[in-house]
This record gives structure tokens, C-alpha cells and sequence, in this order.
């Protein structure tokens, strides 16, 4: 499952991927933009399942990064992640395609939840190189799923 | 309700104060998991940065417009921007640490205009945040005339303030 992480600053970014982490994406497909522009540009040579989305941001603001990325029929489900908590804003960015909205402070179990709701179920646990929990049966010497 | 104006004191505006107040303890304690604590706030001409660290962030709008500022020891900023990373202190770099203060000023100050937009109506926009290095710094990009209100907090055995000044467009503070 790839996540495009968007925000001009560098600390949300990281703290966003670790809340990912946990959640068991895989850092390899977390991808991240440090404002609406790089984003856009990000989403015409790349496909996402989710897009977290500042709103304040250099070159481009979050809420125009939304409204192209629906005008290039990109359908990926993004969730605003932003300060800006007044209820006009949060409206608009609805209107113009957003999917939710989580204003900024926020709990881990906060933005897990509004993930989930987005990507209806988070990834498996995987190891380092990407597999399923596996075990060695010392019987029989045969790997199996763990889960 | 604002506070009586006298002739030598600036006034002090009790729904700003306390939007950022309500704003900075929000902050603290959801992403850096510290309890601030409000000590005092106090109205100054003049007023020159105690820690070695500030934020600034500008906020405008049709009904006036101003800025709000953090400042912090550096040991502390340290402290703080860590837990945001959940990385011991020692890790961070000078780029992170800049990042940190940054992000906070501009979350207790998303917070604080949405309070106040929800309070009087008034809609407002806000900079992105500017973070100043040094030690006994002079933060100077406040609205002519506006004083400055520094709002003291404490937590964990450290002192730290927010520094608002703002000013109506139709000259009241």
C-alpha cells in the first residue's frame, strides 16, 4: 500500500512516516512532497493509495494540490492533515475533493483512525524485506505463514 | 472581555491571551506529551527573546493583524522537539530541532486563529513560520504600535513564553 506524504515541514513529515510505520506500511512506499506542487508533479509519474495533505504550504497550498490532482481524474483518497481548523475550511476542502480531515495536534490513535477509515484495512505485518510472518516447523523443516 | 485601558499600560486582550493559552496546552500536551502550565502574561513595549530559540509566525486578515512567536532555551527546545520524534535529544539535528519550533508555533497558532475566528467572526490567514537562532534575540516584525504580550508558561521545571502582539485595523490593539 503507498502513502505520498505531503508537507513543507520536514519534522510533520517524520512524524507522520513513524505513525505510518507503525501502522506496518513500509518505508520503500512512503513517498513524500514538501508542497502542493511537488506533490502534484508526484502523482503524474507515480500511483498512491492514500495522500496525506498539509494545507499551508510554499509554491502551491494543500487545497489547490487537491483540486488538481481531481481535475487529472486521480481518484487516491486524501486526508488533510493541517492546522487550519475552522469549519469553512474544512467544507471546502471536502467541496474540492478532500476525503477527511484531521486538524493538527493530533494522537496517534487519531490519525489511525482516519487512515483506516480511508484505506479500509491497514498492511500486515511484513519483516524487512517485505514478507509475511513466517515460521519454520523444526519437524519437519517446512516454512509456514505465522499468521 | 478586554481589560480596562489606562492611560499608561497597553491593553491586554483577555480572548487572544487566552486562545493562545488554551492553544499552547492543547499542543503540548497531545504532541510532546508535557503538561504547560500558564504562569503570567504581561504587556511590554519592548521585549527581547529570554530563550535561544523563537518561531515567529505571522497572522493577517480584514479585521487587523500581528504575529506570535515561541521561545525557548535551547536544552529545552531540544527536549521538546524530541518527543515530537520520539528520537533521544542527542540524535537531533540542527535542522530538526528549527523544524520542531517551527511546527509548533504553527500549530498553537492554527489553533489560536481558529479560536478567535470562531469568537468574533473575523477570518484569518497565517505565514508560514520563520525560526531565529540566538542567544538574547530582538524579535522586531510586529505591527507599529502593537505591544507585545508575553504569556509565560512553565513546564517540567522549564520557563518558556509565546509572544503575541496584534493589532486592529482600526488601531486598537
Amino acid at each position: 500500500m503507498k502513502v505520498l506524504v505531503v508537507d513543507d515541514s520536514g519534522m510533520m513529515r517524520k512524524i507522520l512516516i513513524r505513525e505510518l510505520l507503525q501502522m506496518n506500511f513500509r518505508e520503500s512506499n512512503i513517498v513524500q512532497a514538501a508542497d502542493g506542487e511537488e506533490a502534484v508533479n508526484t502523482i503524474k509519474q507515480d500511483t498512491f493509495d492514500l495522500i496525506l495533505m498539509d494545507w499551508n504550504m510554499p509554491k502551491m497550498l494543500g487545497i489547490d494540490a487537491v483540486q488538481e490532482i481531481r481535475a487529472m481524474d486521480v481518484k487516491t483518497p486524501i486526508l488533510m492533515v493541517t492546522t487550519e481548523a475552522e469549519r469553512a475550511n474544512v467544507v471546502r476542502a471536502i467541496q474540492v475533493g478532500a476525503n477527511n480531515y484531521l486538524v493538527k495536534p493530533f494522537t496517534n490513535e487519531d490519525l489511525r483512525e482516519k487512515v483506516l477509515q480511508l484505506v479500509g484495512e491497514l498492511p500486515q505485518p511484513t519483516d524487512s524485506v517485505g514478507l509475511p510472518p513466517q515460521q519454520i516447523d523444526l519437524n519437519t523443516g517446512r516454512i509456514t505463514d505465522d499468521l | 472581555m478586554p481589560q480596562q485601558q489606562t492611560d499608561e499600560k497597553p491593553q491586554i486582550d483577555a480572548d487572544l491571551v487566552n486562545a493562545v493559552i488554551n492553544a499552547t496546552v492543547d499542543v503540548f500536551k497531545t504532541m510532546a506529551n508535557t503538561e504547560a502550565t500558564f504562569k503570567e502574561v504581561r504587556a511590554e513595549e519592548d521585549y527581547r527573546a529570554s530563550g535561544d530559540i523563537s518561531a515567529v509566525i505571522g497572522i493577517h486578515g480584514e479585521y487587523g493583524e500581528g504575529m506570535l512567536a515561541l521561545s525557548f532555551p535551547l536544552n529545552f527546545a531540544n527536549l521538546l522537539v524530541s518527543r515530537l520524534l520520539g528520537v533521544q535529544p542527542m540524535l537531533l539535528s540542527s535542522e530538526d530541532r528549527c523544524d520542531g519550533v517551527g511546527e509548533l508555533v504553527n500549530m498553537i497558532s492554527g489553533n489560536t486563529k481558529a479560536t478567535l475566528s470562531l469568537n468574533s467572526g473575523h477570518i484569518y490567514k497565517l505565514s508560514l513560520p520563520t525560526v531565529i537562532l540566538g542567544h538574547d534575540h530582538h524579535i522586531a516584525n510586529r505591527p507599529k504600535g502593537a505591544p507585545y504580550l508575553v504569556i509565560i508558561f512553565e513546564t517540567e521545571g522549564e520557563s518558556f513564553s509565546m509572544q503575541v502582539a496584534f493589532k486592529s485595523h482600526n488601531g486598537t490593539n
